[in-house]
């Protein structure tokens, strides 16, 4: 046994022993202040200029948007505005607002308020905006009344409601105000708000320690009982997994997010201690280069893809991930289940016989995340699964960065690079167009596919306005991507917290960012 | 001691000099793309190339260089492309956290190496001196982030006695700003609550971050003790007499010490190095954390600032000690 696998089981022991069975969390009068933990830092809290998961939920927080993802399935709720229609062309979108959204500072949010957000997504070019810059040209939303804001694109896009719930809506005022020079107030922005959120800043530094207090008169109220409403909520950056169990033992922390399976598998053991468990939505797969070397012959990479052991990926995640039965996320509207490669030796060995190298003979490069277990764990499997091919894998473990810039081109790019791919939305546009040649360059893009019949069906799928016949073209695209076979298409893992008992409200949301929980409906029980 | 002085000068300026071409060419060799990275995953080629114009990433890079040297010439560190902050701000806000975890730790490691390096001389092959020089091998070999969790594990998680890591309790509010130290803050501020707080968040820390130089600065005076003990000098002071405490203290001690500073000098360079393990460990908000933070989002301006400013402190370190030995022994001030 490792030392280090010792010291967790002792750890594990020790505190299942020693925990207080009293409540932790912090207090503020009566009123409870729930801590969550995470390893990820908020530099810049600007909703229109960053979007990452940590970054995320506190933007849900401090800011509202016009719709809102809620349940699972996830679907578009209305949130800032209460309904919507659209034009037959597909072209004109109408929101209207609800009448008593204000912002923290009191100032009404009204469709002006919406119609600078948008626009000022858009003229940063930053974070969000690649989600409607194809769509959306300057000057195109507009003001209609108060309470009325009509969008005009550029060509008909049936996803346009589907990035809503990201575009969060700023005070226009506050951030005219606090501009500098032609910077649209974006320095200010990087650790201040202009939202009109659940919460708004209490104390703020996006390296460690985020305080927000409640907004006891939100505009859209509280889900809880009044008695219940939390005094505010603390994100506590813990970048080790180690001393983020330690802190969530200790009652310290109430949630924490990021935890390695084998913290999870001990916490879950103990009293006092709830885990989730629910399907996720971020698949991994592992990207084939399909411009360069062996893997640019699609009957070399289905041998690779009826080689793999599929099976280990759910021993490797201890039961708790699905396996990917089709090109789409579970999310992803149009999904449809496909007949995707299995480990079937016998066949992998009849592709690899129509190959250049039918006895194998070569050596692969599997290129993940340094520090990355579960990732190295997989690079093992793939590395036994392809030995009876008499093919062999060289694990190179790079960091992130490096990993995305060797994959740019497929000059540079590995043979084989693990990535997960996490949705932002139900998009099946966004889905698709990671096998459009355009995505060549982009992390999701490693594999370099270029095809012109997947070119044709997204481009035509994006703006078809009939919607059966925009699925049945979607099928069709992931029936291609099948058959190109430019990935190893892997599992959704599950997703993950562990808690203390007496936090209620978590919901679990598929298209929640990697570690984000909805901060706004959870609450402390009352012993 | 003028001249000494003007020589020390120009060599730390000569090897910053260096120290900024190697952190400019060792972050610009790697593949990664730091525009890239901070306009996120989903990032068009036209936003990516937005941050690069914003940043100058575009130009190219012996102009990059160019700038670079220039704005060090103003104080200037660029900003940051993942916060889009100054880097000399950041330095600034992070510093003192890191200088009072450093100040914490080597205060520690001096009152306590020093005087346990002479009772180990002076009981030399004792049981004493025996585990003395266990613990000082074992302070030297044994990984801090792995002390640092079995520390957490224990004094945290099993006996509750200390919190598992941060500078304050987090719903605690901060003293006034004085220095950035909140320690220090707090006591200026005759906060007395703050005090405790800090005190109690800074112990793991700070006994894990000082260990290495404990044990290095007990074993350089243990054995300089053992050199000076056994000199003519302190024979024949014996033999006149002098009491064995003043022997000890003053005729042994002094000369141990000149080694075991320059110990301490080199030491002090190294722990602010070494605070990126216990700062990450600990959530310690200081240069280290901002260093790693930086480093993984591949954002350069903040690693090489990071690097210069530990650079730098590490250089007026030794040069401190190099006058501090030009003025203890006057022999070394032609060397």
């Amino acid at each position: 046994m490792h030392r280090r696998n010792f010291l967790l089981g002792a750890s594990g022991l020790v505190a299942a022993s020693s925990l207080d069975p009293a409540f932790g969390f912090e207090r503020e009068g009566n009123r409870r202040i729930l801590v969550f933990s995470g390893n990820q830092p908020v530099p810049i809290l600007d909703p229109h200029q960053r979007y990452d998961w940590s970054t995320r939920m506190m933007q849900r927080c401090l800011y509202d948007a016009l719709v809102r993802y809620e349940g699972s399935p996830a679907k578009v709720i209305p949130w800032l505005a209460e309904r919507w229609e659209t034009s037959e062309d597909g072209r004109t979108w109408t929101f209207h607002l609800v009448g008593n959204a204000k912002f923290h500072n009191g100032d009404p949010l009204d469709a002006e308020a919406v119609r600078y957000s948008f626009e000022r997504g858009l003229k940063l070019n930053k974070g969000i905006s690649w989600m409607l810059s194809k769509h959306l040209r300057p000057g195109s939303v507009a003001a209609v009344d108060a309470r009325t804001v009509r969008f005009t694109l550029e060509q008909p896009y049936p996803d346009f409601l589907s990035f809503l719930p990201l575009w969060f809506v700023v005070n226009p005022r506050q951030v005219v105000a606090n501009a500098e020079g032609e910077d649209e107030g974006q320095k200010w922005l990087t650790n201040a708000e202009a939202g009109s959120g659940p919460f708004r800043i209490k104390r703020w530094d996006g390296q460690t320690v985020m305080s927000l207090e409640a907004v006891p008169d939100y505009w859209k109220g509280w889900p809880m009982a009044e008695a219940d409403r939390p005094a505010g909520v603390i994100y506590r950056v813990m970048r080790e997994s180690a001393p983020r169990k330690a802190a969530l033992q200790r009652g310290e922390v109430d949630v924490a997010a990021g935890l390695t399976p084998d913290d999870l598998e001990q916490l879950e053991k103990m009293p006092g201690m709830v885990v989730t468990n629910d399907p996720g939505a971020a698949p991994f797969s592992i990207m084939l280069n399909t411009q360069k070397g062996p893997t640019a012959d699609v009957n070399f990479r289905k041998a690779l893809a009826h080689a793999f052991d599929y099976e280990a990926l759910i021993t490797i995640h201890k039961g708790d991930a699905q396996l990917m039965d089709g090109p789409f996320p579970p999310v992803t509207a149009g999904r449809i289940a496909c007949d995707m490669p299995r480990q079937n030796l016998e066949l992998a060995r009849q592709y690899l016989a129509k190959t250049p190298t039918p006895e194998g003979g070569i050596e692969l490069e599997f290129l993940h995340i340094a520090g990355h277990e579960v990732q190295r764990q997989i690079g093992l499997v793939l590395l036994a699964a392809l030995r009876p091919l008499n093919i062999k894998v060289n694990l190179v473990a790079q960091p992130w960065p490096t990993l995305i810039g060797r994959g740019a081109s497929p000059e540079t790019a590995a043979a084989m690079t693990a990535v997960y791919v996490t949705p932002v939305t139900t998009s099946p546009d966004t889905v698709a167009s990671q096998y459009a040649s355009s995505a060549a360059g982009q992390f999701w893009g490693i594999h370099h596919l270029r095809d012109a019949e997947i070119d044709r069906m997204v481009a035509e799928a994006a703006v078809e306005l009939d919607q059966a016949k925009r699925m049945a073209t979607y099928a069709a695209i992931q029936r291609r991507i099948v058959d190109l076979q430019p990935v190893i298409f892997g599992m959704t893992a599950n997703q993950r917290w562990a808690l203390r008992p007496y936090v209620k409200g978590f919901a679990h949301q598929p298209l929640n960012l990697t570690g984000e929980v909805d901060l706004f409906p959870l609450f402390a029980a009352r012993a | 001691m003028l001249r000494l002085l003007a020589r020390r000068i120009a060599y730390v300026a000569l090897m910053l000099g260096g120290l900024v071409l190697i952190t400019f060419v060792i972050s610009n060799v790697t593949p990664a793309d730091p525009a890239a990275l901070a306009a996120g995953p989903d990032a068009t080629p036209d936003m990516v190339a937005t941050l690069r114009q914003e940043y100058g990433l575009d130009r190219p890079l012996p102009e990059q260089f160019v700038r670079y040297v220039g704005d060090l010439l103003h104080f200037r560190l660029g900003r940051s492309i993942q916060s889009g902050n100054e880097v000399t701000d950041d330095l600034a806000r992070y510093l003192p956290a890191t200088l009072e975890l450093v100040l914490l730790a080597m205060g520690f490691a001096c009152v306590v190496g020093i005087p346990l390096g002479v009772l180990s001389a002076v009981r030399r092959h004792s049981w004493f001196d025996h585990a003395i020089r266990v613990l000082a091998v074992s302070g030297v070999a044994l990984p801090a982030f792995w002390i640092a969790l079995l520390l957490q594990l224990v004094l945290a998680v099993w006996m509750g006695w200390l919190p598992t890591g941060g500078q304050l309790s987090i719903a605690a509010d901060p003293p006034p700003v004085v220095t950035g130290m909140v320690l220090l803050d707090a006591l200026l501020a005759g906060e007395w609550a703050t005090v405790s707080d800090a005190a109690a968040h800074a112990v793991m820390p700070a006994f894990v971050l000082s260990l290495p130089c404990l044990a290095s600065v007990l074993r350089v005076n243990r054995a300089e003790m053992i050199e000076v003990l056994g000199s003519d000098h302190v024979t024949a002071a014996r033999a006149h007499g002098v009491a064995p405490g003043r022997v000890v203290g003053l005729l042994a001690l002094k000369n141990a010490m000149l080694p075991t500073m320059a110990m301490i000098g080199l030491r002090f360079g190294w722990m602010l190095g070494s605070t990126v393990l216990v700062e990450t460990v600990f959530d310690w908000p200081g240069l280290g954390l901002y260093a790693v933070s930086s480093a993984i989002a591949s954002d350069f301006k903040p690693v090489m600032g990071v690097t210069l400013c530990i650079g730098l402190l590490f250089m007026l370190a030794n040069l401190l000690v190099d006058l501090a030995y030009g003025w203890l022994d006057p022999r070394t001030r032609g060397a």
